[in-house]
């Protein structure tokens, strides 16, 4: 293998691995909810921005901009899930499909937080996060590798790990899964199911701020970063939309594919390989691609 | 109602076409261009709510139709010298065609799938507009060349007021029509249940993929009329921006009624003229005001705003 496309795969695994959180962050809202959540990259947005106001104002340490980020978009997501949504779907019209109305209310919230952070003066000009760690790149065989980069696959793969462990062994996560397998079996043994909307709800935006945290090094800051929610869209895709190792994997997929293309072909056809890869996707293998059945739709 | 809608509802029609031939004598330029804008836009909405209003499909590339239109009515005046008359409808066809031709494969879809790779569709074709620059003159846009309709120069404003109301009205005629017809009533069967359509003798496939053509031929109208008053076009006319702010005036206008389509047109489109004049000092809150509407109609207004009206004056 060339060292150009070793570096290329390196540099896609990176940036996949962000992908793959914020695909994390639509799919669990997903699975709680069945919308599409259109306002994911603006959370990835607020993340970046919370961050870079509780490193410059607040002063607070880099590792604390983590949790501090993390926990003030779970809020924002859970009083949205509270707040709108509970009201959408108790004025449900029989026959009439609710999500639109869901879809268009995740629309408005997408409005709401990018207006919101524009109104702020600070936001005028163009910013980034200082690196989280810096200090001379790191060379594995050819390639090189910048401590940011580290940083940012160590921090996903942590971040994933620690969701497989909540999912799978404590009670909030097994609750959380009961309830999107079937709502009305779990509120019959007794999970409050109205909470568990809201803690996945809030769970989704935070993974989408500190995935906008680790990408803020990388990437300016601005109230319109939030398109870098349709990579995360087209990465769910790959991984079927509903399987949350299936988003890693195509989160991961999506970026190197996205790099080999733009060594490859031109750079101008990276910016089409998302689309192209959900129309192929959906159309071939709507299940995803690690998929092996169509997965059931609950009932 | 079922059958050809009687008389006295096309009455509204009457003086819509009235007020195309008289309003350019009497209104400024502005004035014109918001309603030429407000007409294309009601072409539109009307459109993409016979495919989600109607036949309840959620699909997201009506903007790309959009873009298919205006080109191809562009180019073919430009390149080929084919008037408007001509080109026009031949765009809307070719619309449709692309239409038809995903509408199938797509439409086997369902719910956010659908939406999904409907959105990659539009987002795709916007990637076309801006990088065939042989063809669209790529990010740098294209001239439109003043159409000549049958001797008659459009082109400014007010010469395209008088033709934008007759295809409006035109359009809003085949709306009620269609949408009262044997079809319209298929598209609701599917839209409340594709199980129970199907068992009641309607191709469920064949029907979606209709409306699919149908609604892309409205856009192809559409994007044909955006020839008329506007002589320059750009690939970010067709963002994704404009996807949703036509899904907001269906919704908050109310899904599924021609009313409703034509009240969310016009409060929605006139909303940003409304907040530039008035509070021109706070314009940097629009967006924010925007997402309050949008999340305040959803929660507050579940049939939207004809809904709302209709419902009261039914409970009465």
């Amino acid at each position: 293998m060339s060292p150009l496309l070793l570096q290329g795969v390196a540099s896609g695994i990176v940036t996949g691995c962000v992908y793959a959180l914020i695909a994390l962050s639509l799919v669990i809202v997903y699975k709680s909810s069945d919308v599409i959540n259109f306002a994911g990259g603006e959370m990835v947005m607020l993340g970046g921005y919370l961050g870079m106001f509780a490193l410059l104002w607040l002063g607070l340490p880099y590792l604390l901009i983590f949790p501090f980020g993390a926990l003030m978009i779970f809020i924002v997501g859970a009083l949205f899930d509270r707040v709108v949504l509970t009201r959408v779907v108790g004025r449900a019209i029989p026959g009439q499909s609710i999500l639109v109305a869901m879809i268009i209310g995740t629309v408005g919230l997408s409005y709401v937080l990018k207006g919101a952070v524009r109104v702020i003066p600070y936001t005028e000009e163009v910013r980034r996060l200082p690196p989280f760690s810096s200090g001379a790149p790191i060379f594995v065989g050819p390639v090189v590798l910048q401590h940011q980069d580290i940083a940012i696959v160590v921090a996903a793969v942590a971040i994933m790990a620690a969701l497989w462990a909540f999912f799978s062994f404590t009670l909030v996560g097994k609750a959380l899964r009961a309830t999107s397998q079937n709502p009305r079996a779990a509120a019959l043994v007794g999970i409050p199911v109205r909470v568990m909307s809201m803690t996945a709800w809030g769970l989704a935006a935070a993974l989408a701020g500190v995935a906008g945290i680790l990408l803020a090094p990388k990437l300016l800051i601005t109230p319109d970063m939030g398109v870098i929610v349709i990579l995360a869209l087209a990465a769910a895709i790959i991984g079927g939309f509903v399987s949350l190792p299936g988003c890693v994997a195509g989160g991961i997929v999506l970026g190197v594919v996205q790099n080999l293309i733009g060594l490859y072909v031109s750079s101008r056809a990276i910016s089409l390989a998302p689309f192209l890869v959900i129309m192929i996707v959906l159309l071939l293998r709507p299940q995803g691609l690690f998929a092996g059945k169509a997965a059931a739709k609950k009932v | 109602m079922y059958g050809a809608p009687p008389l006295t509802r096309l009455a509204p029609l009457a003086l819509l076409l009235i007020a195309g031939f008289v309003l350019p004598l009497l209104l400024p330029q502005y004035f014109l261009y918001l309603g030429n804008f407000l007409m294309m836009f009601a072409v539109l909405a009307l459109g993409l709510d016979l495919l989600l209003g109607w036949a309840g499909q959620f699909a997201f590339a009506h903007i790309a139709f959009f873009g298919i239109g205006t080109y191809a009515t562009a180019l073919l005046n430009v390149r080929l010298g084919v008037p408007f008359v001509v080109g026009m409808p031949l765009a809307a066809m070719l619309a449709g065609l692309i239409g038809l031709a995903i509408g199938f494969p797509a439409t086997r879809l369902r719910t956010v799938y659908l939406a999904l790779a409907t959105f990659a569709f539009a987002e795709a074709a916007q990637w076309v507009f801006n990088s065939w620059d042989k063809v669209t003159g790529g990010p740098d846009g294209l001239r439109i060349a003043a159409p000549n309709i049958l001797g008659y120069r459009v082109g400014t404003d007010p010469t395209a007021f008088p033709v934008m109301a007759v295809i409006l009205a035109l359009v809003i005629a085949a709306t009620m029509y269609l949408t009262t017809s044997k079809f319209g009533r298929a598209m609701c069967a599917i839209r409340e249940s594709e199980h129970v359509a199907s068992a009641s003798g309607i191709d469920v496939r064949s029907t979606k993929a209709w409306a699919f053509a149908i609604s892309a031929v409205y856009a192809g109208i559409a994007g044909g009329m955006y020839t008329l008053f506007q002589s320059f076009v750009n690939p970010d006319v067709f963002g994704f921006q404009q996807i949703v702010l036509l899904l907001s005036m269906i919704v908050v206008g109310g899904l599924g009624s021609i009313p409703g389509a034509l009240i969310g047109v016009a409060l929605l489109g006139l909303l940003p003229e409304v907040m530039r004049t008035t509070m021109r000092g706070l314009l940097i809150w629009q967006e924010l005001v925007y997402g309050l509407i949008l999340i305040g109609a959803v929660m507050f207004m579940p049939r939207g705003i004809w809904g709302f009206i209709a419902g009261r004056k039914g409970s009465r």
